[in-house]
């Protein structure tokens, strides 16, 4: 126990340096899915035939192939067609293409969950079918869908290490690269799993906090 | 005078089922008509009808002399407020703001006179102090009062009630009853889909009588309840415990 402390406190400076690149990818491929996501729910659940059959074969097609796949795809295979991104960046695309389907899904659930009634007092006010969902179903969904996008954040925080496969210099890369060094692959890999429980612990305890604050008076959820 | 609303030969079928048959009635500025009739009869959807919730295959709806569209649904329906059977608050708004937001989003009305129209509102239907109040912390009877509220603040000429009381318990029925009876004698116009003999009696104008898709008879309260012309309209006042025993 002594010797794993203080391997830690030797070694946590040199993996947190990379905590910017994993915070960092994580955040914005959230937004990316979080944007793509919401499109992509809005094309399946109010899209014309077209729209909502490329927003379900975009999530049928993200949904089912594995990330680590995605990324390959995006990081080795699109420069053969003349698109050349960089490890971070296609780390971020991938990422966030992948969450995009699974938010989507989220939403549109959260939005078929608002009772309908909703959706008709709005229009019979004279609100428009946008206004209505701009204004009356989106707020209820997004709160209805805050448990579910917390889970949603979770995995993609975990999920930010399949970037050290193509040499993103995330806290996993890092980690690994000091297990290649001292060859204490127990102590390193322990650590690493103690960084990631603490982020995702402190991400669920803030959404926990937006989602109380968010609950509407009265309503038990 | 042309009548304020005219509703004109409304045809509706839900698939095979033709739900209205051709049924016509109208409303002169500051009249109370309550529809009645077995349940099953359609009048709901006529009530859907009048407002285009649910869009009649054929027929007019003329609100003074302006036929009711597609392309002007939304700003008639601003004058053609519906009162739902089970409210239909915005569940996340409290009551106030269920009654700002249609004044703030489609009026563009400022916060401040939002609020004061709004809070004008509540107290017109007795709830002041509840407009903080989430729909969730009001009782059904409360909840009411307050889509009353939201339906007059867009200050509609006419207001369109689907059995506003028929989701209430029975001792929650007289406070919207009595909102009611007093929206009726400050001349507003009002369509009421409801099996309120009492709120019949008192505000209504005329008795409208609908059966199988048809209005049946119209009549003046008083005498619909007491010499109701055709056989339905009797076996429907036993029925609800008004009929007098042949």
């Amino acid at each position: 126990m002594t010797d794993f402390l203080s391997f830690a406190v030797e070694y946590l400076p040199e993996i947190l340096a990379a905590l910017p690149v994993t915070l960092g990818l994580w955040v914005l491929a959230m937004i990316l899915g979080f944007t793509l996501g919401l499109l992509l729910a809005t094309g399946r659940l109010y899209g014309n035939r077209v729209v909502y059959g490329l927003s379900t074969a975009y999530v049928e097609i993200f949904r089912g192939t594995p990330m680590l796949v995605q990324m390959f795809f995006i990081y080795l295979g699109l420069p053969e067609i003349g698109i050349v991104l960089d490890p971070f960046l296609a780390a971020f695309v991938a990422i966030g293409m992948n969450s995009a389907a699974y938010q989507a899904e989220y939403f549109r659930g959260a939005v078929r969950s608002v009772p309908p009634g909703q959706m008709m007092a709005a229009r019979a006010i004279g609100m428009t079918r946008m206004e209505g969902f701009r204004s009356i179903v989106l707020p209820q969904a997004m709160r209805r869908v805050i448990p579910q996008w917390t889970n949603e954040a979770i995995l993609e925080l975990k999920y930010t290490s399949i970037a050290y496969a193509i040499g993103v210099s995330e806290i996993t890369a890092r980690a690994e690269k000091i297990g290649n060094t001292t060859f204490q692959f127990f102590d390193v890999f322990l650590l690493l799993a103690v960084i990631y429980v603490i982020l995702t612990g402190i991400v669920a305890q803030v959404l926990q906090i937006v989602e109380s604050r968010t609950a509407i008076p009265g309503v038990n959820r | 005078m042309a009548k304020l609303l005219e509703v004109e030969d409304i045809r509706k079928s839900f698939g095979s089922t033709e739900v209205l048959k051709g049924v016509s009635l109208s409303l002169d500025r500051g009249e109370t008509k309550v529809i009645m009739g077995s349940s099953g009869t359609g009048k709901s959807t006529l009530l859907r009808c009048v407002n285009r919730l649910d869009p009649a295959d054929s027929g007019h709806v003329r609100l003074d002399g302006e036929e009711v569209t597609d392309a002007n649904v939304n700003r008639m329906r601003q004058r053609i407020a519906f009162v739902f059977q089970d409210f239909n608050l915005f569940l996340h708004l409290s009551a106030r703001d269920n009654i700002t937001i249609g004044l703030r989003k489609l009026r563009k009305m400022s916060k401040a006179d939002a609020r004061q129209r709004a809070d004008r509102e509540l107290d017109r239907v007795g709830l002041s102090d509840r407009a903080d109040n989430y729909p969730s912390q009001l009782s059904g009877g409360q909840q009411q009062r307050v889509s009353i509220a939201r339906a007059l603040a867009m200050d509609p000429d006419v207001l369109l009630f689907d059995e506003p009381t028929s989701a209430l318990d029975p001792e929650l029925t007289g406070e919207v009853v009595s909102v009611m009876q007093s929206l009726a004698r400050d001349g507003m116009t009002m369509l009421v889909v409801s099996h309120e003999v009492g709120f019949a009696r008192r505000a209504a104008d005329a008795v409208i009588f609908m059966d199988g898709g048809h209005v049946l008879e119209e009549a003046p309260p008083k005498e619909f309840f007491s010499a109701p012309k055709h056989d339905r309209a009797r076996q429907f006042l036993t029925a609800i415990g008004e009929g007098e025993a042949a």
